[in-house]
């Protein structure tokens, strides 16, 4: 498999605080990679690495199976990217902040243009920054990564101060970036939910480490489903199953029984009716990621 | 490289202060008209000697400073750094680009001095041609001498974030300069003086520059690569 990213070992101390630790990070060409944790995880660190803007402690960083440390200006000619809250000169016209950044990239004049009708900035194009409001600066920072039409988008925390509205939008141009432009994508974020709508690739980072990385359908399935029972004679019932082997969780007005196959879940209530139990309601409880991510994150903190 | 070199100087194009570099000259305009009378040597020189006093001795070194924050203070503003680094520079080139484009800058307004000589000598009716040779020697070597104290203002204002302190700490070398000019002791070693003593008309009138070339190579040439390499290695030590 080869990777558009792919760190080894990669770490960074602050002193003796270690930020990020050992990070193996594998993305795959085409994917869109959430790259989740909560604030203060290490998650900027690691994106600043990836860039440059930053020397890892230890470990390697490869992009496009390049070294960043000896190809660093090749790779970076093919990467978009927007670091944690929004970069501008506010002294400039949203057009002239891009044309700054247009001249060191060599791109086309009229791509300005094109990247702040994505944004839907064209209205604004010659107003000062400095008066934008945070989610208009944010879609000039998406519309500066856009500028080079990258390889590889990096945005950290991209929707961080834009409306309903505008996350929706994002959301729409990010999902759509891999099909139409061939782009691989690194999205960060402190909010499960807004990766589990864009991400074909999780990772999750806590306290500087990387506890999870696979598909989202990975993720999902960790979402493990309980079964929940409500029975006539609850302690009867619970009795009964135990005798049979069968360990459930007593709660104060039903049973849950947790990892079981459609079949062992059959048996078990056949043989609750045969003892004269009356079913009242057989439910499936789903988990949703963000109890998985919460879990994950606080499993980490106690270990 | 270049590419930089046209960002860099598109960003100062629309700051809008690039009218700054008029002010020194015209202030020299001033110090030039206002002492006519019975002028003694010639009259050219002369009034190049008032002028310099007034611009070489403390406007120059300050100007220096002024544009060096200011060509880093709308990058310290609103992360201007990052996106920059992020982009496909080497911090190295970023760094020379930086201090070029406050080169060419103090060049102009030397250009600028050197037009408000010829403007003053000619309102004054001087009868004498215009001493372009010599005048043109002083305003290259001023020019020369402002490499290190631009090279150490560029450190500083990538260092300070705010926009005050690198500001405060060049007022703080450049005050003395009155002081060390006053020393033949001391003037030749102080950097901050070697804009003026650069300027100065006199000395030999076969050699290169106004100061002995030792002089222009240890002073000027040494603290440049001391500042110079003190800048460039910060600059690329330094997280953003």
């Amino acid at each position: 498999m080869k990777y558009v990213v792919e760190t080894k070992n990669l770490t960074k101390s602050f002193g003796k605080e270690q930020a990020v630790q050992s990070l193996d990070m594998k993305i795959a060409k085409g994917e869109i990679y959430g790259f989740l944790g909560p604030n203060g995880a290490g998650k900027t660190t690691t994106i600043r690495m990836l860039l440059g803007l930053m020397k890892p402690t230890s470990g390697s960083i490869q992009v496009f199976q390049q070294d960043l440390k000896k190809s660093r200006i090749s790779i970076l000619s093919k990467v978009g990217s927007l670091v944690e809250n929004p970069s501008y000169y506010p002294h400039l016209t949203a057009r002239e902040n891009l044309e700054a950044w247009r001249k060191i990239l060599g791109a086309p004049k009229s791509r300005i243009t094109d990247v702040l009708a994505i944004v839907r900035l064209s209205d604004v194009a010659n107003k000062k920054v400095k008066g934008f409001s945070l989610g208009m600066k944010q879609r000039l920072g998406i519309a500066a990564a856009l500028l080079n039409n990258p390889e590889l988008l990096i945005l950290d925390e991209p929707t961080n101060g834009l409306d309903p509205s505008g996350i929706i939008e994002i959301r729409e141009l990010i999902k759509q970036l891999p099909q139409s432009h061939g782009m691989t994508v690194l999205i960060s974020s402190h909010l499960l939910s807004e990766i589990d709508q864009l991400a074909t690739t999780v990772g999750v980072l806590t306290k500087g480490k990387l506890i999870f990385q696979d598909s989202i359908e990975a993720m999902r399935k960790l979402a493990k489903q309980n079964i929940s029972l409500r029975v006539s004679d609850q302690d009867e019932a619970h009795r009964l199953l135990l005798a049979k082997g069968i360990q459930t969780d007593y709660q104060k007005d039903r049973l849950i029984l947790s990892e079981f196959t459609d079949e062992e879940i059959a048996n078990a209530i056949q043989f609750l009716v045969q003892k004269q139990i009356a079913i009242y309601r057989v439910e499936e409880e789903k988990r949703s990621l963000e109890d998985i991510f919460l879990q994950m994150t606080r499993e980490d903190q106690v270990g | 490289m270049l590419a930089i070199l046209r960002s860099e100087i598109f960003k100062f194009r629309k700051a809008n202060i690039w009218a700054l570099i008029f002010v020194g000259p015209v202030i020299a305009i001033f110090a030039g008209l206002v002492d006519s009378g019975e002028l003694p040597v010639n009259s050219w020189v002369y009034t190049v000697l008032m002028m310099n006093l007034v611009y070489a001795v403390l406007f120059l070194p300050l100007i220096t400073g002024v544009f060096a924050s200011i060509v880093c203070r709308y990058e310290h503003q609103a992360g201007g750094w990052k996106q920059l680094l992020a982009l496909p520079v080497t911090k190295g080139r970023v760094f020379l680009a930086k201090y070029l484009l406050l080169v060419s800058l103090v060049f102009l307004m030397q250009l600028l001095y050197l037009g408000a000589i010829y403007l003053v000598g000619n309102m004054q009716g001087f009868a004498e041609p215009f001493p372009l040779e010599i005048i043109w020697k002083s305003v290259l070597g001023g020019w020369i001498a402002t490499f290190p104290l631009i090279a150490l203002q560029l450190w500083l204002a990538i260092w300070f974030k705010s926009f005050a302190a690198p500001f405060a700490v060049n007022v703080i070398f450049t005050i003395p300069t009155i002081l060390a000019l006053n020393s033949e002791k001391l003037a030749p070693f102080y950097p901050w003086a070697q804009p003026y003593l650069m300027m100065n008309i006199g000395g030999k009138v076969d050699a290169m520059f106004f100061v002995p070339w030792d002089q222009l190579l240890i002073v000027v040439g040494g603290s440049f690569i001391l500042f110079f390499l003190g800048g460039y290695f910060l600059f690329n030590r330094k997280a953003f």
